[in-house]
């Protein structure tokens, strides 16, 4: 008895100590990781911050709203590179949000099983396509057919709008949108996916019995079942568009300005950044260059912020049903 | 039990490696390490199928491995401020600013070269074209705005210039090209030295902009109507049409190694700092300088002017300028003439280690 009682003491003595050292080396372990991620992002903000010194004392806060950038006269500003990020990220969210909902909608609800996985896997692929070849596509196939075949037609259906203004090279706002819809397409729509897959199916039947036709479900509980989810999916596909550089510089036509036609050339600030920073002359230049990554910085932080909030107050409004995804 | 220990094995081993990978890494990217028979390089875009060329002729030569990165002229220069490379490549040469940054830098002239303007203008064929300076800088200001504008027709009499509009098209990025092209615009129009004015970028008043060479090549190629300009070498892998442009004496010419070298023959004398513009060369009577080509340009190579590396770089810079000229004329780079290559000589007698 005594002898069994000290060897299961010392056996929990031993397992006691044994759990606390990994106890105390996983938290060390994974504390480190935490704050490497922290250090990391420290270091990126301080690092932009001090980048951008020059031209922020240089500019100040009308850096924001001058439409102009020109090394020859040392005259910087993000105007032009605000208005066609949110221009070319709102317009892509707008196509990209109902097309990914009747993605979404189809593979969960709607199509044949045997069609819904290899369609969704297609749809994953689609987001796996990287951004340059996506942009290379835009230049061959995409800028050439909007401009021939698009573009006019929108022009001449549609030409009262200022947006659908004279077609020129291709080269140009449109087109980078229609990049930009292609690139966070699958983002919405597999998170959608996830999402309604996630409706508990007793409140769908619960309401097809109570005879809803299944657009009637789909609008009276599905989208209201996930729509902190969607929001957030659509947040993140904005996040996407936003930070999108590569294959928007090749297609965007990189033109300093506000154009109110769609067809006409433009820029992003991520663009901008991309084109300009390995030629960038001066470090007035440099340093306006990296004011623009600044802004892009503040932008995205809040984007996610925003789409936290979101999440959280739609979660609270559902109460116990609350979506955490 | 055995299991979370091994667990914990591992993870401590993962974590020791990690750190020596770090550490051996950081030790690894000290520049000190680097070995005696390998220059590195880096910057202007233009110069590069010339050192894509020179390397495996050079590495024969003289055993000695030229190894480049194509990233721009504004990137090589900031590559060797910092001293990350052996040189810097640059088409434009350093501002007074960024000399002063590289802290005695010496740049020499090591390549001739030109850019052209090219169209795509349905039912004019290659070459048909005709442009003088101002012409241009008006179609690039956005002045003219018609390909049936009197100014042009006037050019080109007998030429049937239909009334599609102008698309400008220009480089988005920062290049050498851009600073040839307005370096000579801003010489032959003053609205456009006022404007715009001369760099690697500028601000441009219109038109639409490709990502290197061959992005401004897919535009114009793609887009009838437009008119662009790009490095010599580049019209000849794509097939675009090439405008004949008016110089300084009065005659209409095209960018070939032999006018391109008749335009570097008109330098007389070199600055210290070896910065000779070429663009818009003066008129002159002499029948074998006159069809000179105006958008041509001499480009750099960089360097510290005390280096560990001195010697190794002078022998390539010195290889280059004399055995390296004639193997790399197929991507039309003229050779140097001699008065630049006697001011090249003279500058790198000023490279030390």
């Amino acid at each position: 008895m005594s002898t069994l009682d000290l060897s299961s003491e010392t056996t929990r003595r031993l397992h006691g100590r044994r759990v606390h050292l990994g106890d105390l080396l996983l938290q060390g372990i994974a504390g480190l990781a935490a704050l490497a991620a922290l250090v990391v992002i420290g270091l990126i903000v301080w690092k932009v911050i001090d980048g951008a010194r020059e031209s922020l004392s240089r500019f100040g806060l009308g850096f924001v709203t001058t439409v102009a950038w020109d090394p020859v006269h040392n005259l910087f500003g993000a105007g032009s590179f605000l208005y066609g990020t949110a221009l070319t990220s709102l317009i892509a969210l707008l196509l990209a949000g109902p097309l990914a909902m009747g993605i979404a909608l189809f593979l969960t609800e709607l199509a044949p099983r045997w069609i819904q996985a290899p369609v969704t896997a297609l749809v994953e692929t689609l987001a796996a396509i990287p951004s340059v070849v996506v942009g290379l596509w835009g230049i061959l196939v995409l800028a050439p057919t909007l401009r021939d075949h698009v573009e006019p037609f929108l022009h001449r259906t549609f030409g009262f709008i200022p947006l659908f203004g004279n077609p020129q090279t291709g080269h140009d706002i449109f087109t980078a949108v229609i990049v930009l819809t292609i690139m966070i397409l699958p983002i919405v729509s597999s998170i959608s996916r996830e999402l309604f897959l996630g409706v508990p199916s007793e409140l769908k039947e619960a309401a097809l019995g109570l005879g809803t036709t299944r657009w009637e479900m789909v609008r009276g509980v599905m989208f209201p079942y996930a729509r902190g989810g969607i929001a957030a999916a659509l947040i993140l596909g904005l996040g996407r568009a936003v930070g999108e550089a590569i294959a928007v510089t090749q297609v965007i036509g990189g033109f300093v300005g506000t154009p109110v036609n769609l067809f006409s050339a433009g820029d992003t600030l991520a663009s901008k950044i991309a084109s300009e920073y390995q030629g960038a002359a001066t470090n007035l230049e440099t340093s306006a260059l990296i004011h623009l990554a600044l802004i892009l910085l503040v932008f995205s932080l809040l984007v996610n912020v925003f789409a936290q909030v979101i999440v959280r107050s739609v979660a609270r409004r559902q109460g116990l049903t609350g979506v955490r995804r | 039990m055995p299991k979370s220990g091994l667990f914990r094995t591992t993870i401590a081993l993962a974590v020791a490696a990690a750190l020596a990978a770090i550490v051996a890494a950081s030790a690894g990217a000290s520049p000190a390490k680097k070995q005696d028979t390998t220059l590195t390089g880096a910057g202007s875009s233009l110069i590069a199928p010339a050192l894509a060329v020179w390397k495996p002729l050079y590495g024969a030569a003289r055993g000695v491995t030229v190894n480049y990165s194509s990233v721009g002229s504004g990137a090589g220069i900031k590559a060797i401020t910092a001293r990350t490379v052996d040189f810097g490549a640059s088409d434009a040469p350093m501002t007074a600013d960024q000399a002063a940054a590289c802290n005695g830098c010496v740049q020499v002239p090591w390549a001739l070269t030109a850019t052209v303007p090219v169209y795509n203008i349905p039912g004019v064929g290659d070459t048909k074209l005709k442009l003088d300076g101002p012409t241009l800088a008006k179609i690039f200001l956005g002045q003219i705005k018609t390909w049936d504008d009197s100014a042009i027709k006037k050019l080109n009499p007998g030429l049937s210039l239909p009334s599609t509009s102008i698309t400008v098209a220009h480089r988005a990025d920062g290049s050498g090209d851009t600073y040839v092209f307005t370096d000579y615009l801003s010489k032959v129009s003053s609205v456009w030295k006022n404007e715009v004015g001369s760099a690697t970028s500028v601000s441009w008043p219109t038109g639409v902009g490709g990502t290197g060479n061959s992005g401004v090549a897919a535009i114009v190629s793609s887009t009838p109507g437009s008119i662009g300009y790009i490095s010599d070498a580049y019209v000849i892998q794509n097939h675009i049409a090439k405008a004949r442009l008016k110089n300084a004496s009065g005659r209409y010419t095209l960018p070939s190694i032999k006018s391109i070298g008749e335009a570097a023959s008109l330098v007389k004398t070199v600055p210290a700092d070896m910065n000779v513009s070429i663009t818009n060369p003066p008129k002159t009577k002499n029948k074998k300088q006159w069809d000179a080509w105006p958008l041509s340009t001499f480009t750099y190579i960089i360097m510290p002017a005390t280096t560990a590396r001195a010697h190794d770089l002078k022998n390539f810079v010195t290889w280059a300028l004399t055995h390296g000229q004639p193997p790399i004329a197929k991507y039309v780079f003229a050779p140097m003439p001699l008065v630049m290559i006697k001011a090249a000589n003279k500058a790198l007698t000023t490279v030390h280690s």
